[in-house]
């Protein structure tokens, strides 16, 4: 392991030393670097192989911009080698490789390319001759998966824990560039609250690792100074390895930071993303060794590794003199820098006199047409150099420089991704031979390279430019001008892409395409960039299009003979770059509520099920044993007493003078004169007529009432009930006070000798407090309202009481239970009890279509009061022909309890399985009472009579027979709840 | 005597099954948790004050009733302001008011709140709301407060931005809950008023949240005293 000497290796801790294995190997990398520095510094430089061709891959950008190193880690796939920091004990392997990285037995696959073109299996596997299989691509798919690699999942992986937080800031600068750095600093001398994000370890951009003058100065110097001016200023929050991984409406950030995803609110946003260098498109541009310059420069100055021994700087512009210039200073041997401009474009001569007084040979108006490999294509040996004759063309003949690496630079793409998700629109600047952004919403900004400024200075200026004008829109004027900037430096070659007759000239390295790929995409029809995209899957890689959408756009605008602005690039939406699953999912926020009863009822046995947001006992045994609990409990509460939690039913309160009028409009009923301390059952409708609740009414006094609700209507209800007084306006207070109650139901023949027991200051008797009367008064001391209802069809007491006694009461009513035998039961066993009533439950018994007739609710609607909400829809609906209805059915006594059919098992009009549906069944249970399966169903018109047969169709598709029969099923006469 | 638990009395708590206090005293007839069973110098805590008297009134005469009973009133809605006496009166809107007890006063000073109910209220115009059932009650003490419900919290509650008398009426954790910033003992603090039923799941939440700044359950009288 070779490093170059200091001040080089500004991330590493040369002191500490990190042993790690890499393919089976060990290895050693000092602290602060990543795998690909690490074992770039050891001399490896294959990493990867491609995901098409399993051709060899080495660093491409050193900045976790592309997907030439992707390697496997134990428990997680697909992670970027130049991105994640060695630790010790880190194992890693390649990945797209079949066998071993170093000899992967599918690398012959890249010989056989010309039967593999774009979109060769949407076509060649989707049907095959001869072929037994019609769906083919079912046979060839995991083939195919298997082949074209990528990691491995390990299943077994224990979830780490990913959390979120909130951000709140003036001002979000996104890059730390020199853009960045200004734009931040100047907002926060301002005032402002900035938070400052940078990708990678450190701030600076392209200060850490650019050379922005001959003798490597300018940049250090000025990346310590702003540095510094940022430590020093409070306001300004830094985030280093966090990415800013999308913009949505009103400057909403989501910004990714190790295991937490920020959800900034900047008031402003400025995103000084700088831009991505772009690659040449010549034959085996992606062998190892053939890098960006900017990676070049990233190696020496971040992790002091000396890229190669013998270097060939492939150049569209000036930066790439200064990458051949910091390759001299750290001892490679450059031998030769080819500048694709013609020498009348390059307008420094003082580079090419460095150059020639460094000795390195300079070819302008010339390129690499051809990377020549050592064995297998595992590292760059030489170049082929051709003089350039036209666009894209070459001369016929060349020579030949031997090198083990070449360092490349096009030009520049900005960084566009968040800005065109904002909505910004990107414009080709065909003298520049770059795209701009411009159409940017109100309160983003940009500066620096991604706004086309690419002079140091100029970029400076840039930063502050967007930060004087982000500071205007929130009041932080600084009593300065906004600066004028102004950059006439090119840094884009106009046509960096040079086709090869056999081809490798890669396009896209994610998906190993290449140049002829694009074309010929276009030539199949494919002329939009959009399709383009999906049908050669250029940009679909990992990297996104960060390298291939600037050629692609070339070479589509070029074959379809229209201009970059009209090809323009493809839709970039979030994420900016890979996020996980478990950034989305977060630490997962699943509201639960508990009733005051529930640690009660997990000790004696529950089995709980959801419902809403709560969780209720269903029954109390074991979920195996559900029949036999719910007969036990349905059993007990018939001829003992039982007792069931029904904390979660809504509750609200309606108070002031208008409480009546109030009621009397909701509801269906009559409410005008509901006398205090009664109750009345409560029927609700929508404005189409559709039975949407129901409760019970109680009467506290003229001005006050209580309304109960369902579980999981009630916050309908409320907010129903809020919307329709803000149009009528009457003079009613109403709360809703699910949460202030606890309440149980007390069951059974002997719920009044249990209640005796504990209530001394109200007269339970059933003269003094008959069936639907409302009281209040104590049990023991707690508070309580009493409201006597029949759901269950026995007597039966509701108590309500303010829930921080809910727990206990449940208690002093088992205590006092226990000499009755008294036992809980859940509400699967309520249902069951309701259905021998013949009682509906909203929702389970309705659908969205079920006016009151259709369920036998007529009683519960008065249609001579002049208004309630649905009133008018129910009196057309009810004019109409009624084309079903909800009856009662029973099975023969002998049906075999687990062939009972199920709640939506449709009722057909006659005994043939095709015959036209009339109905569903709604509620259907066995009922060890009456001993017969019984239930509820929606019939035709015509099959509603009792003593009619109805066709029911099960899961079987058999038929079978129901007789629909009188309600209730129990107690006809309503004798037992009335006692 | 025997030592008091939550269930000595009828009055619980509706975190109380969460809670690891061994020590609580009567406060309003119910168990307060006075100690948890450790009692680190955290830089943040959580206590329960459910039990804890508060009330509330709606209504158009909502304020002169309170004004009646020697009670500020906050000038505008979603603002608290303490009491001589050191209730917390919270207007909630322009015509709803909910009264916190002083959460540092001496036994009899907690049977205020309940005078407010007995004291003769109007008749008309003025509803007495159920806040000691409907919500329960937990206090966010210490350092990180902002920070803290940032990770539950779409709302800004950093100081510059939510700053003391301050309350907000939001979601946290995906369920409704009321924020207010006021001073405890000299120090800031979040009473955090919740949906009862859905208290122990803000509990558990605000545990979790708490985790990264080692924060800890405690009791009132620890907090008192710290």
């Amino acid at each position: 392991m070779s490093r170059l000497n200091s001040p080089a290796g500004l991330l590493i801790n040369r002191r500490r030393r990190i042993s790690f294995c890499f393919e089976g190997k060990q290895f050693e990398g000092l602290a602060g670097d990543t795998l690909a520095s690490a074992l770039a510094a050891n001399d490896q430089w294959l990493m990867s192989r491609s995901f098409k061709y399993h051709r060899p891959r080495g660093p491409l950008t050193m900045a976790g911009q592309d997907a030439n190193t992707l390697v496997q880690l134990e428990g997680e796939p697909n992670v970027l080698a130049d991105k994640i920091e060695i630790a010790k004990g880190l194992i890693a392997t390649g990945q797209n490789c079949n066998g071993s990285l170093a000899d992967d037995s599918d690398a012959f696959l890249g010989h056989f390319s010309r039967f593999m073109p774009v979109g060769f299996y949407y076509r060649s596997f989707y049907k095959m001759p001869f072929s037994k299989y019609k769906d083919s691509w079912k046979y060839w798919e995991p083939t195919i998966r298997r082949k074209a690699g990528l990691g491995e999942l390990d299943l077994t992986f224990k979830p780490q824990y990913y959390d979120k937080e909130y951000l709140f800031y003036d001002v979000v600068v996104v890059g730390s560039g020199p853009a960045g750095l200004s734009a931040a600093i100047t907002s926060a001398e301002a005032g402002a609250r900035v938070l400052l994000v940078e990708e990678q370890p450190i701030l600076g951009g392209s200060l850490t690792y650019h050379r922005f003058d001959q003798e490597g100065l300018v940049a250090d110097v000025l990346r310590v100074r702003l540095l510094a001016e940022v430590a020093q200023n409070q306001r300004i929050k830094v985030f280093t390895k966090a990415s800013c991984n999308g913009w949505f409406t009103d400057n909403y950030l989501p910004v990714i930071q190790g295991n937490r995803m920020f959800k900034v609110r900047a008031k402003e946003c400025i995103v000084a993303s700088g831009s991505f260098e772009q690659h040449v498109v010549f034959r085996n541009n992606d062998l190892p060794g053939i890098m960006m310059s900017s990676a070049a420069m990233r190696l020496m100055k971040h992790y002091a590794v000396k890229p190669g021994q013998s270097a060939v700087v492939l150049t569209g512009n000036d930066d790439g003199y200064f990458t051949a210039l910091e390759l001299d200073d750290q001892g490679t041997d450059v031998a030769a820098v080819i500048d694709m401009r013609e020498n009348k474009d390059i307008h420094s001569n003082e580079l090419k006199t460095i150059l020639a007084d460094r000795k390195i040979d300079l070819f302008t108006g010339h390129t690499v047409y051809e990377a020549m490999a050592s064995k297998g294509n595992k590292k760059v040996i030489g170049v082929e150099v051709r003089a350039i004759t036209g666009q894209g063309t070459v001369n016929n003949k060349g020579f030949k420089i031997a090198c083990d690496l070449v360092c490349m630079s096009a030009g520049y793409m900005p960084v566009y991704q968040l800005l065109c998700q904002a909505g910004a629109q990107l414009s080709y600047d065909d003298v520049a031979s770059e795209f701009s952004l411009n159409k940017l919403p109100a309160h983003l900004h940009i500066a620096g390279s991604v706004n086309a400024t690419h002079a140091l200075s100029a970029v400076l200026t840039d930063g502050k430019r967007a930060a004087i004008i982000a500071l205007n829109n929130i009041g932080l004027a600084l009593d300065q001008p906004v600066p004028n900037v102004e950059c006439q430096r090119k840094v884009n070659f106009h046509w960096p892409i040079f086709s090869h007759p056999k081809g490798k000239d890669f396009v896209d390295f994610d998906e190993d395409l290449q140049a002829k790929d694009i074309v010929n995409a276009t030539r199949l029809g494919y002329r939009d960039i959009q399709l383009v995209k999906r049908f050669s899957t250029v940009g679909m890689g990992p990297s996104q299009g960060r390298h291939s959408a600037l050629p692609t756009a070339r070479l589509v605008a070029d074959s379809t003979d229209r201009n970059m602005t009209q090809t323009g690039v493809t839709t970039a939406r979030p994420p900016f770059s890979p996020e996980k699953l478990a950034h989305l999912a977060g630490r997962i926020f699943t509201p639960y509520r508990r009733t005051t009863m529930h640690r009660r009822h997990l000790a004696l046995g529950a089995k709980m099920m959801p419902a809403g947001n709560w969780q209720r006992p269903a029954f109390y045994g074991h979920e195996k044993d559900r029949d036999q609990c719910m007969h036990r409990e349905s059993v007990q509460v018939r001829t003992k007493v039982g007792i069931i939690d029904v904390s979660t039913l809504g509750g609200i309160e309606l108070r002031g003078p208008d409480s009546a009028e109030f009621m009397n409009r909701i509801f269906c009923y009559t409410f005008l004169k509901q006398p205090v301390g009664k109750t009345r059952y409560a029927v609700l409708t929508n404005e189409q007529g559709v039975v949407i609740d129901d409760g019970v009414s109680c009467r506290i006094s003229d001005e006050h009432f209580y309304v109960t609700a369902t579980t999981s209507g009630v916050d309908n209800v409320y907010r129903d009930m809020m919307r329709w007084n803000t149009q009528w306006r009457l003079d009613v207070d109403i709360t809703n006070v699910t949460s202030a109650f606890s309440a149980v139901n007390l069951a059974g023949p002997d719920a009044r000798k249990v209640l005796e027991l504990l209530v001394k200051d109200t007269d339970l008797s059933p003269e003094a407090f008959p069936y639907l009367a409302y009281r209040e008064g104590q049990v023991v001391d707690i508070p309580a309202r009493f409201l006597r209802v029949g759901f269950v069809g026995e007597l039966a007491y509701e108590i309500h009481v303010p829930s921080r006694y809910g727990e206990a009461l449940w208690d002093v009513l088992l205590e006092a239970g226990r000499a009755f035998d008294i036992r809980p039961f859940g509400i699967e066993t309520q249902r069951l009890l309701r259905l021998e009533k013949g009682h509906i439950i909203v929702s389970q018994d309705t659908d969205s279509m079920s006016h009151p007739a259709e369920l036998s609710l007529d009683w519960a609607v008065n249609r001579k009061k002049p208004f309630f909400v649905g009133r008018r829809s129910i009196d057309i609906l009810q004019a109409q022909p009624q084309t079903r209805k909800l009856v009662g059915f029973k099975l023969a006594k002998d049906f075999n309890i687990d062939d009972k059919p199920k709640e939506g098992h449709l009722v057909l009009a006659d005994n043939h399985l095709t015959s036209k549906i009339t109905g569903n069944i709604t509620s259907c249970e066995f009922s060890p009472t009456l001993d017969m399966i019984i239930g509820l169903a929606f019939v035709g018109i015509h099959q509603c009579a009792v003593g009619n047969t109805v066709y029911i169709k099960v899961d079987s598709g058999a038929l079978i027979l129901a007789d629909v029969v009188k309600l209730p099923f129990y107690d006809p006469d309503n004798l037992r709840q009335q006692i | 005597m025997p030592a008091i638990t939550p269930q000595t009395f009828k009055k619980r708590s509706f975190v109380y099954h969460k809670l690891s206090a061994k020590h609580y005293t009567e406060i309003a007839g119910a168990a307060v948790s006075i100690h948890s069973v450790v009692e680190p110098q955290a830089t943040v805590s959580l206590c329960d004050l459910s039990n804890l008297p508060r009330t509330g009134f709606r209504g158009l005469k909502a304020a002169q009733h309170l004004l009646s009973v020697g009670l500020p009133i906050p000038a505008k809605p979603n603002q608290a302001e303490k009491s001589a006496n050191g209730e917390l009166v919270l207007r909630l809107s322009q015509k709803e008011f909910w009264i916190l007890a002083n959460t540092n006063c001496e036994q009899s000073g907690y049977s205020k709140i309940d005078n407010l109910l007995n004291t003769t209220v109007p008749k008309e115009q003025c509803f007495a709301l159920y806040c000691q059932d409907s919500h329960a009650w937990l206090l966010l003490t210490g350092e990180y407060l902002g920070k803290i419900m940032a990770k539950l919290c779409g709302v800004d509650l950093s100081s510059e931005a939510f700053p003391l008398g301050s309350i907000a009426q939001t979601s946290a954790g995906r369920i409704n809950i009321i924020v207010v910033h006021h001073h405890f003992n000299g120090q800031p603090c979040f009473s955090l008023l919740c949906d009862s039923a859905a208290a122990e799941y803000l509990w558990d939440s605000l545990c979790d949240a708490m985790q990264e700044f080692k924060g800890k359950e405690r009791g009132l009288l620890a907090l008192t005293n710290s």
